[in-house]
């Protein structure tokens, strides 16, 4: 016998049937502690990271020949991968805040070469060893790399002028993201 | 802010008290708030409750005030100003001396409403296990998993979100939210490990949840974003380099394949069982595989989620006519990759 189905019926057929074979659902506990920020959670991982800013602040700018020439600030940054930590620099080509969302496109200027696929930036304040909040970065075909995130109310505020041509109020810590 | 408040019963009435968290007690009346600079008119005028009275009609106003701010899509004034309302009605039942219970219940309701579930509870507490049990909403109140969902999103939006609700929005919408992720990657682990990103997702940026928002359509959009962005970054990588992803510029004129023959001894899909059940699972698996990411999108957006094609053109930035030549393609290739695949088996 044959019987002609709906493509729409067999659709919803299979939803329905997914939808009966569930496993249980995860607990809020562990929901809450997935979503912990890697700096709670590695609290002195993060500090050993924010403490290589102060090294490289004190020696990076002055081997850095071609700063005075430069109009922008590059960011210092650090890229953390695993057991290595490398000092960077980082442009910052494109910065846009509209509302609460951040768009930024940087380019990463490190020693070895970086072609990761995606980074996770950890935006640390410049002034302070305090982490500022999280974003995921994906390399673009031009070997840039481009984020887009919503920032805390009082930094959109605070930034909302900023230019990339300023000097940016943040230093950043690099993941990849297949480390992470 | 901890406030005594004596019980309107025949028994010898405990001291009770309520400890309100910091959101709410920033509003306290006494400290000049907006509770009462905003309502000038409680001094000069008095209800036929007195202060009570006045305190009671302020509290229903701010809750008013707070229902029309979160319509408005303005959530941190709304649970202010129910968190303002509680307040008001504690002291309404401070300067009454009595617990007015039908007050009680707006207070708990109006905590709720503000995501503060502990001020909730504590109202509750003063209850009678008699008063719970006769009053069906109490006994709402009473039992998280029939909270109405702006409740829990109130109280998952917290930056201390109550973990009792969190289980509860969990299991609400976990069986939903595992089948769409289950339709996306067609692979259990791998939609289950999407359905916990999708919650992981929507915790870390929960202060932007509206408590009157569709959390469903919410939480099924997240997770459809996700697989899309995943998608596109595995594109990026090269790692899909043998998949087909279709052009979004691409029209395409198919015919209207919109049926699929299968040979079966069963004409009603709901009475399929054991190994034909499992087989036809299997076959619509394979065949969703094989399309494009789009695609696949296109065909849950419309038949799932029931949106329309010039809706889908318009998430795309794309015409509706466009958007309908998508659909019948899909349809077109699962209809051609089912029958294919029901014919082999053949």
């Amino acid at each position: 016998m044959k019987t002609r189905f709906l493509v729409e019926d067999l659709i919803n057929w299979r939803s329905a049937q997914a939808e009966a074979d569930v496993p249980p659902p995860p607990r809020a506990a562990k929901l809450l502690e997935l979503t912990r920020p890697w700096w709670q959670v590695q609290p002195e991982h993060f500090q050993a990271l924010v403490r290589q800013f102060e090294t490289m602040l004190r020696v990076g700018y002055a081997m850095d020949p071609e700063r005075a020439q430069r109009q922008s600030y590059p960011v210092p940054a650090v890229l953390a991968q695993t057991n290595v930590e490398t000092n960077a620099l980082v442009d910052v080509l494109y910065f846009s805040l509209r509302g609460r969302t951040l768009r930024m496109r940087f380019a990463v200027r490190v020693a070895a070469d970086l072609r990761r696929p995606g980074l996770e930036v950890t935006f640390v304040a410049a002034e302070s060893p305090e982490p500022l909040f999280c974003a995921k970065a994906n390399l673009s075909p031009d070997g840039d790399y481009r984020l887009e995130v919503g920032v805390p109310t009082q930094l959109a505020e605070a930034w909302s002028r900023l230019r990339v041509t300023q000097r940016m109020p943040f230093r950043l810590i690099l993941r990849p993201q297949d480390e992470v | 802010m901890r406030v005594c408040l004596s019980r309107h019963t025949q028994q010898v009435p405990p001291p009770l008290t309520l400890s309100f968290d910091r959101d709410i007690s920033r509003s306290d009346v006494a400290a000049g708030s907006r509770v009462v600079t905003g309502e000038s008119a409680m001094s000069d005028r008095t209800s036929p409750g007195g202060a009570a009275g006045d305190l009671r009609a302020l509290a229903s106003n701010l809750a008013e005030k707070a229902a029309a701010a979160r319509q408005a899509g303005d959530e941190s004034t709304a649970s202010g100003f129910f968190g303002d309302a509680v307040v008001a009605a504690v002291r309404a039942m401070e300067a009454s001396q009595e617990m007015a219970l039908e007050l009680v219940l707006h207070a708990a309701r109006w905590a709720l409403e503000a995501g503060d579930v502990a001020t909730a509870r504590s109202f509750l507490e003063m209850q009678s296990r008699e008063e719970v049990a006769g009053s069906e909403v109490w006994r709402q109140i009473a039992d998280v998993d029939a909270w109405p969902d702006a409740w829990l999103v109130a109280a998952v939006r917290r930056s201390r979100p109550d973990e009792e609700a969190l289980d509860a929005l969990a299991r609400r919408y976990w069986r939903v939210l595992f089948g769409r992720c289950q339709m996306l990657v067609l692979k259990r682990e791998a939609a289950a490990d999407l359905a916990q990103d999708t919650w992981c997702r929507v915790l870390r940026a929960r202060e932007k949840l509206l408590p009157n928002g569709n959390f469903r359509a919410y939480l099924l959009m997240i997770a459809t974003n996700l697989w899309r962005d995943s998608k596109r970054a595995a594109l990026r990588a090269g790692m899909m380099a043998s998949e087909r992803m279709s052009s979004l510029e691409e029209e395409l004129a198919v015919g209207d394949g919109v049926s699929v023959s299968l040979e079966e001894t069963l004409p009603d899909l709901s009475q399929l069982e054991g190994v034909a059940r499992d087989r036809l699972k299997q076959d619509l698996d394979f065949a969703l595989e094989q399309l494009d990411a789009l695609s696949r999108d296109v065909l849950i957006a419309r038949f799932l989620d029931g949106v329309s094609c010039a809706e889908i053109g318009r998430r795309y930035g794309r015409t509706e006519q466009t958007a309908s030549g998508w659909l019948r393609r899909a349809l077109s290739e699962l209809k051609a990759c089912l029958e294919a695949s029901r014919q082999r088996a053949r």
